[in-house]
């Protein structure tokens, strides 16, 4: 993409980082009947996924400053709390689907939206550090957004949205990289200053997620071992491919 | 003070200091069941941030090793669990005990004091003063789940001095393996990130298998999450203060 002002170039490869999250939803165009086990299973495969991504988001924070990253993550957590609590007092739908899963469903799409600016900001200021690197950086963030892009289907399929919806439900929830990776790349000191306390964010706001609303429903369909077992080996794969990647 | 004496020592102090957990139950016999939730809820946040700092402070090892651990560590618990019949037993039962029932959760207790003790024994490696940090991350974990123990025995009718010795008795294995693990861990070559990543995979599969189950059955999602997650943010924000 060279000839481009580097502006639209930042933007193209945070648009392509977007996009690749639609892949996530792949995996459940195998899936043709969702019952409340699958529905346990694949809310374990969630919060696995989640947790696995809070570990790199954190230990990324805490190399630019613990505290920051540790007072992003309190807010992250209250803004699940207070989400949640206002999407508890109104009557919620997505789609067709009313009451706890709408609000479940609106949740993990709130998350990882809000979640994915913090990876913006990610991008921006890894090109303002020289863009020799940018295709690897570029195409190891699309990378990390596939499994997200899994989570996002693992909540919103089994409660009965569609395939090519979930598909676009994951691209939305990523379209805050490339918005974030522009200005993020301008004023790359603000934004720098900013990360830990972003990083923090998205990690407080996904273990919350999980905890709150994720894990509790995991337990009660399913049985507590496979629950264990599902969330556990996701986190450790989780880790390993973005350790590796 | 000589390296193992220092672990020695301090294992001994997250050991004892589960007693601390019995104290609320001295003199009463039954406690509300969410006081039992948010126990169980600070035990695994507890649990959970320990591992995570281990994780962090694991991360310059090779990741694969790390990885090929946490599944041993995981597949450990699993089959103890199954092997020995207590995989989706309700653990924190109070009424229509039996002395099986008594010895399971003696044995629960122990696995996780085996787990605990490598924990410490290997951060112990990472770094004495970290090895330390995690060493009173699970003494103070040690306290809540005691005390969850201890609501089970009291309500069965075990005296107070009892359930305290018991609450110890629990423990005390994790003193023993925290030393054999700092001692033997380094002599074989190799062996350290998989001991790292054993630990780090089975302290995640002890919360996520027992103690949040248990939790969530006690008391409201949100007020676990709360507990959970305060629980966990303390842990790594010590680790802060430990170079």
């Amino acid at each position: 993409m060279s000839g481009l002002p580097p502006l639209v170039e930042v933007f193209l490869y945070g648009l392509v980082t977007a996009l690749a999250t639609g892949l996530g939803a792949l995996p459940f165009a195998f899936v043709r009947k969702v019952s409340p086990r699958l529905l346990a299973h694949a809310n374990a495969v969630a919060s696995g996924l989640m947790l696995g991504a809070s570990f790199g988001l954190l230990s990324e924070g805490a190399d630019y400053g613990r505290l920051a990253t540790l007072v992003g993550a309190n807010a992250g957590v209250l803004f699940v709390l207070l989400a949640g609590r206002a999407l508890g007092d109104r009557e919620v739908e997505f789609g067709r689907v009313r009451g706890d899963d709408a609000r479940r469903m609106v949740l993990i799409v709130l998350v990882m939206t809000v979640h994915s600016v913090a990876e913006g900001v990610a991008i921006g200021t890894a090109f303002a550090g020289g863009a020799t690197l940018a295709v690897v950086i570029t195409a190891a963030i699309a990378v990390h957004n596939v499994p997200e892009g899994l989570a996002i289907t693992a909540v919103l399929r089994p409660r009965g949205t569609g395939l090519v919806a979930c598909a676009g439900w994951s691209v939305f929830s990523s379209l805050p990289q490339p918005l974030l990776a522009v200005p993020a790349f301008l004023f790359v000191d603000t934004f720098r200053a900013a990360l830990p306390y972003g990083l923090g964010f998205a990690a407080g706001a996904m273990v919350f997620m999980v905890l709150v609303e994720l894990l509790p429903e995991a337990f009660e369909e399913g049985s507590r071992s496979t629950a264990a077992l599902l969330v556990t080996v996701t986190t450790v794969a989780m880790v390993l491919f973005q350790q590796y990647l | 003070m000589e390296p193992v004496l220092f672990v020695l020592t301090l294992a001994t102090v997250a050991a004892l200091s589960a007693p601390l957990g019995v104290l609320p139950l001295w003199r009463r016999t039954a406690v509300p069941a969410t006081w039992i939730g948010w126990a169980n809820a600070l035990a695994a946040g507890l649990m959970l941030g320990t591992a995570y700092v281990i994780a962090e402070a694991a991360l310059h090892e090779r990741p694969g090793k790390l990885a090929g651990g946490a599944l041993l560590g995981i597949l450990y618990i699993f089959l103890t669990h199954r092997a020995s019949g207590i995989e989706d037993l309700d653990l924190n039962r109070l009424e229509g005990v039996d002395p099986l029932y008594g010895f399971r959760m003696l044995f629960v207790s122990g696995l996780h004091g085996a787990t605990e003790g490598l924990a410490i024994g290997v951060a112990m490696l990472e770094g004495l003063p970290f090895g330390a940090l995690v060493a009173l991350a699970m003494a103070v974990h040690n306290v809540p789940e005691a005390a969850v123990l201890g609501s089970v025995l009291r309500s069965c009718g075990v005296g107070p001095g009892r359930t305290a010795g018991l609450a110890i008795a629990a423990n005390v294995g994790q003193i023993l393996i925290a030393v054999a693990a700092f001692a033997v861990v380094p002599a074989v070559p190799g062996l350290l990130p998989w001991a790292l990543g054993f630990a780090v995979g089975g302290l995640t599969y002890l919360a996520m298998s027992e103690l949040l189950p248990e939790a969530y059955e006690r008391a409201g999602p949100t007020g676990i999450a709360l507990v959970t997650s305060v629980a966990t943010g303390f842990v790594v924000l010590a680790r802060g203060f430990v170079r």
